[in-house]
C-alpha cells in the first residue's frame, strides 16, 4: 500500500486551562489516515476538535501524545509542510495587500521566485476566477472571495494534499459550489484533499471518505457509500408511469418477496430553486477558464 | 515543475515577511508620529529663536533629540506588541506558519520588519531635524556677519566660528545611532514579552514598565555592587533589577554629546554591540518561547 | 511551566555575563567626563516628583531645558533668588553643558550684582555693596564648580578670568585664569593676548609681561593689534629695555 497523505497516530490532546486544576481533553487517541488522491471529511459538531486535529497535522500545535505525519514526514518537521497547503476557518489574510500581493507573498514563503512565481500566480488567480480583482485590496472582497484567494493561496506552491477548515463556512449557496467545482477540480488533479466541516450536506456531495468526531473521539469512519447506503434497500426513481404501472411494479415486488416501502414525488432541493433563481449575475465566466 | 529541495534557512522567506510586515505597519499610518515630530521641532525652533544663539541651539538639539528617542522608543513598543496578536487575529499566522517556514525565520522576519520600518522613522526625522538646525545656522550666520561687518577678520572668523560650533556637530550622529540600537533592543524585548502575552495591552504595560526599570538599572546595579551595609531582601532585589533588566541608561548618550562632548569610536562601538547583542538574544527568548507555541 | 523557569533562569543567566559589560561601559563613559548626574533626595526635592521621574527615564536634558527657560522668564522678572535656585537645578542635571555654567555666573556676577548695588529699597550703600559682593561670589561659585565638571573646555575659564578682572579688578587671578585657558588645546587665539595683558597690570610681573607680549609681536602681523602694541610700550618704558631692542613705532 502507497504512503498515507496524512497519518495521525494515537494523537491526544490536552488544554491545560489556566488558573485552574482542571484542563479540556480535545482529542483523546485518535487515529486517521487518508490515503492519497482521496477527499477525506472530517465532520464534527463545533468544538468537537476538528480545527485542533487540523492544527496537529499542520504542525501549529503539538500533539500532547502520539504523533502526525504528512506523506511519512513528522508534523514538527517544517519540511513536512512543503508538500501541504492550508487554509484556515473564516481566513482574513492581510487585508492591505491586494489578491495578486497575497499570493506573491505565499508563494515567496513556498520558495518560488521570477518567472516560476508569477506565472504560478497568474494560473491561479484563473483557476478561482480572480483575474479581474487581483488589483483589489482584500479589504473589498467577498467572503466567497476570500475563500477563493485563500485556496490559492493554499495551492501555491504545488502541494499534494490540501487542508481546508471550513471550506464552505458563511458562503452563499453559489460560492459555496464554486468552491466544491474547485475542489472536485483539484481531484481531478490527483491532490488530496482533507477538509473539516459541520455543514453534512454540503460535504456529502464530493467527499469519498468521512470520519466523524465527537468529543475528541472518531465515533465513525469510512467510505461515503458504505456509511450512507441501507443495504437491503433500493431507489427507483420513474419518469412519466401510470398508477396502472405503479401497480403492477407493487404486485411484482410482493410475488418475489420484496416490499415496496414508500412512494413519493421526488423534490428538487430548495438549493438547486436558490442556485437557479440568482444563477444569472454571477462571473460566468470562471467556470470556462481551465 | 521540479521541486527544489527545502532549505531550512532561506533568506528569501525572510526577505518576503520582512517586507510584508514593513507594508502592514506602513501602512497603519505610523508616519504621523513624524508629522507630530516635525511640529515640535519646528515649533520649538520658532519659540526658541528670542534666545540668543547658543541657548537656542541647545534647546532645540536637547529637544529634538528627546522626542527622537522617545518617539522610536514607543514606536518600537507599539509596533511590535501588536504583531503577533494581530496575525493570530486575523489568522494570517496559520497560512504564514502551514507554508514550510521555520518559526524562527518568522519571527526574525517580522522583527526585521520592524527594525527597518524604525531606521526609516529615525532617518527621516534626523534629516528633518539637521534641515531645521541648518536653516537655523545659516540665518544666525548671516546677522552675525551683518552685525560683525566692522569687526576685525579675526573676530568675525572667531564668532562664526563660534555659531558653527554650536549648531550642527558630526558627533551628533553616533547619538542618534545609539538611539536607533535603544530602540531595536526595546522591539526585540517586546517581542519576546508578546510570545507570551495574552493581549497587546499587557505587553505594552510590562513594556512601560520595563523602561522606567531599565533606566534606574544602573543605579541598582552600582547599589548592589558596592553597597555591603543593605540588608539581605534589598540586596537581593537590586540584584534581582541588575541581571534581569537592561542597562537603558547607557544608550542615552546625547545629553553629553550635545554638551560638546565627542564620544570616542571605541566607546560607541562597545555600546552598540551590547545593545546588539541584548538585541540577539531576545530575539532568541522570543523564539525558544515561539518554537512550540500553541497557535 | 517548565518553560518560563528556563526563560527566568537564562535571562538571569545572561544578566551575569553582561553584568560586567554594562559596568565596564557605565565606568568608561563616566571617566570620560560623561557624568552621569548623582540622583539624590536633595535634587528630588528641587525639581519635583515629574521632574524627578523624566530624568530618571532619560529625558533629563529636556527637564534641563524646562528648567532652564524658567529661569529666563525669572530673569526678565529679575526675580533673583529664584533665578540663582533654578540654575543650580540646571546645573546639578546637566554638569556638561558650558552654556548653562556661564549663563548662571553670568546672571549672578552681571546682572543680578548690578541690580543689587542699584537696589533703590536698600538706603544703606554698605549694605549694597555687601549684596553685590555676594552675587561675584555667586557667580565665581557657579564657574569654579562648572570648571571642576569641565577641565578641558576653555570657556569658563575664559568667564572666571574676566570676572576676576571686570568685577573684582583682580588682575593677577584674571591672568592665570585667561592663562590656564589659552593652554586647551580648543582655546581661541585671543585667550594668550588677554593673559599678557592682565599680567602686565600686575605690579612685579613686568618681566614676564614684557616677555610674553614680545613672544606674541614677534609670532607674527596677525597678533600685533593696537593694544598689544601699547602694553608692549608700556612694558619697554617701564623696563627700561634699551632702545635698539625696542619694537619701531608705528608709521605716523
Amino acid at each position: 500500500m502507497s504512503e498515507p497523505a496524512v497519518a495521525v497516530i494515537g494523537v491526544t490532546k490536552i488544554f491545560p486551562v489556566p488558573f485552574q486544576r482542571r484542563s479540556v481533553v480535545a482529542l483523546r487517541d485518535l487515529t486517521l489516515r487518508v490515503s492519497p488522491g482521496q477527499i477525506y471529511g472530517l465532520l464534527g459538531p463545533n468544538g468537537s476538535g476538528k480545527s485542533t486535529t487540523l492544527k496537529i497535522i499542520l504542525g501549529l500545535v503539538p500533539p500532547t501524545k502520539g504523533r502526525a505525519e504528512i506523506f511519512g514526514k513528522d508534523s514538527n518537521l517544517v519540511a513536512s509542510r512543503e508538500a501541504v497547503g492550508f487554509l484556515p476557518e473564516s481566513p482574513y489574510f492581510h487585508k492591505y495587500l491586494t489578491g495578486e500581493e497575497t499570493l506573491r507573498f505565499h508563494g515567496k514563503l513556498g520558495g518560488l521566485r521570477g518567472a516560476a512565481l508569477k506565472n504560478r500566480v497568474e494560473e491561479l488567480l484563473a483557476l478561482v476566477g480572480l483575474t479581474n480583482a487581483r488589483k483589489r485590496r482584500l479589504g473589498g472582497y467577498s467572503k466567497g472571495m476570500l475563500q477563493r484567494i485563500g485556496l490559492a493561496q493554499a495551492l501555491v506552491h504545488e502541494p499534494a494534499l490540501v487542508v481546508l477548515d471550513e471550506p464552505t463556512a458563511g458562503v452563499d449557496p453559489a460560492g459555496a459550489g464554486e468552491i466544491r467545482d474547485l475542489i472536485l477540480h483539484l481531484k481531478e488533479r490527483g491532490i488530496t484533499v482533507l477538509l473539516s466541516s459541520h455543514l453534512l450536506g454540503q460535504v456529502q456531495e464530493i467527499c469519498d471518505r468521512v470520519g466523524i468526531l465527537a468529543n475528541g473521539v472518531l465515533v465513525r469512519e469510512g467510505a461515503l457509500d458504505d456509511l450512507l447506503g441501507i443495504e437491503n434497500q433500493t431507489e427507483l426513481v420513474l419518469e412519466n408511469a401510470s398508477p396502472e404501472l405503479l401497480g403492477e411494479i407493487e404486485t411484482l415486488a410482493s410475488k418475489r418477496g420484496a416490499r415496496v416501502l414508500d412512494r413519493r414525488r421526488p423534490r428538487t432541493s430548495l438549493e438547486r430553486v436558490f442556485l437557479e433563481a440568482t444563477e444569472s449575475p454571477r462571473e460566468q465566466t470562471r467556470r470556462d477558464t481551465p | 515543475m521540479i521541486r527544489p529541495r527545502h532549505r531550512a534557512f532561506s533568506l528569501g522567506r525572510i526577505v518576503a515577511i520582512t517586507g510584508n510586515t514593513l507594508t502592514e505597519l506602513t501602512r497603519l499610518k505610523v508616519f504621523y508620529v513624524l508629522l507630530l515630530f516635525a511640529l515640535v521641532l519646528i515649533g520649538t525652533s520658532i519659540f526658541m529663536a528670542q534666545l540668543t544663539f547658543q541657548q537656542e541651539f541647545q534647546v532645540v538639539k536637547d529637544i529634538a533629540l528627546g522626542a527622537m528617542s522617545i518617539f522610536t522608543s514607543l514606536l518600537a513598543v507599539v509596533t511590535t506588541a501588536r504583531l503577533l496578536p494581530q496575525e493570530i487575529e486575523d489568522r494570517t499566522i496559520y497560512t504564514i506558519l502551514a507554508k514550510p517556514v521555520p518559526r524562527v525565520e518568522y519571527l526574525l522576519g517580522k522583527l526585521l520588519g520592524v527594525l527597518l520600518l524604525l531606521a526609516l522613522s529615525i532617518i527621516a526625522m534626523g534629516a528633518l531635524f539637521f534641515i531645521v538646525l541648518y536653516l537655523r545656522e545659516q540665518t544666525v550666520l548671516y546677522e552675525t556677519t551683518r552685525q560683525m561687518s566692522t569687526a576685525p577678520p579675526e573676530q568675525m572668523a572667531d564668532a562664526l566660528r563660534a555659531v558653527r560650533a554650536s549648531a550642527f556637530s558630526a558627533g551628533l550622529l553616533p547619538g542618534i545611532a545609539i538611539i536607533y540600537v535603544k530602540a531595536c533592543l526595546l522591539a526585540s524585548l517586546t517581542l519576546f514579552v508578546s510570545t507570551f502575552a495574552t493581549t497587546t495591552v499587557f505587553t505594552t504595560v510590562v513594556m512601560v514598565f520595563v523602561y522606567f526599570i531599565g533606566h534606574l538599572q544602573g543605579i541598582a546595579r552600582e547599589y548592589w555592587l558596592q553597597n555591603n551595609s543593605a540588608g539581605w531582601i534589598t540586596k537581593s532585589l537590586l540584584a534581582l533589577v541588575a541581571l534581569l533588566f537592561p542597562d537603558l541608561q547607557l544608550f542615552n548618550r546625547t545629553d553629553d554629546i550635545i554638551a560638546g562632548n565627542a564620544i570616542p569610536l571605541a566607546l560607541f562601538l562597545k555600546t552598540a554591540t551590547l545593545g546588539l547583542f541584548y538585541t540577539g538574544f531576545y530575539l532568541l527568548l522570543a523564539w525558544s518561547l515561539f518554537f512550540r507555541k500553541e497557535l | 511551566m517548565m518553560r518560563v523557569f528556563v526563560v527566568l533562569i537564562s535571562v538571569a543567566l545572561f544578566g551575569v555575563a553582561k553584568l560586567p559589560a554594562e559596568h565596564a561601559l557605565a565606568k568608561a563613559h563616566r571617566d570620560l567626563h560623561f557624568r552621569d548626574v548623582d540622583f539624590n533626595l536633595g535634587l528630588r526635592e528641587q525639581i519635583g516628583q515629574l521632574g524627578f521621574v523624566a530624568a530618571l527615564s532619560g529625558f533629563r536634558s529636556l527637564v534641563a531645558d524646562g528648567l532652564f527657560i524658567q529661569a529666563h522668564v525669572a530673569w526678565e522678572r529679575t526675580e533673583w533668588g529664584r533665578v540663582l535656585l533654578l540654575f543650580r537645578q540646571v546645573t546639578t542635571l546637566q554638569p556638561r553643558v558650558i552654556l548653562f555654567w556661564d549663563m548662571a555666573a553670568w546672571h549672578m556676577a552681571w546682572n543680578a550684582s548690578t541690580a543689587a548695588i542699584n537696589n533703590p529699597a536698600q538706603p544703606r550703600l554698605a549694605l549694597r555693596i555687601k549684596a553685590q559682593r555676594e552675587y561675584f561670589a555667586l557667580g565665581k561659585d557657579f564657574l569654579e564648580r562648572g570648571i571642576r565638571n569641565n577641565p578641558e573646555r576653555p570657556q569658563l575659564y575664559e568667564a572666571l578670568g574676566r570676572l576676576y578682572r571686570d568685577k573684582y579688578i583682580d588682575h593677577e587671578h584674571a591672568a592665570e585664569f585667561f592663562g590656564k585657558g589659552a593652554a586647551l588645546p580648543e582655546a581661541p587665539s585671543y585667550l594668550k593676548r588677554f593673559a599678557a595683558y592682565e599680567l602686565s597690570q600686575c605690579p612685579g610681573h613686568e618681566r614676564e609681561a614684557y616677555d610674553r607680549l614680545h613672544a606674541l609681536y614677534a609670532s607674527g602681523e596677525n597678533e600685533r593689534l593696537p593694544t598689544l602694541l601699547r602694553r608692549l610700550k608700556e612694558m619697554e618704558i617701564k623696563l627700561d629695555i634699551p632702545l635698539d631692542q625696542r619694537i619701531p613705532d608705528r608709521l605716523p
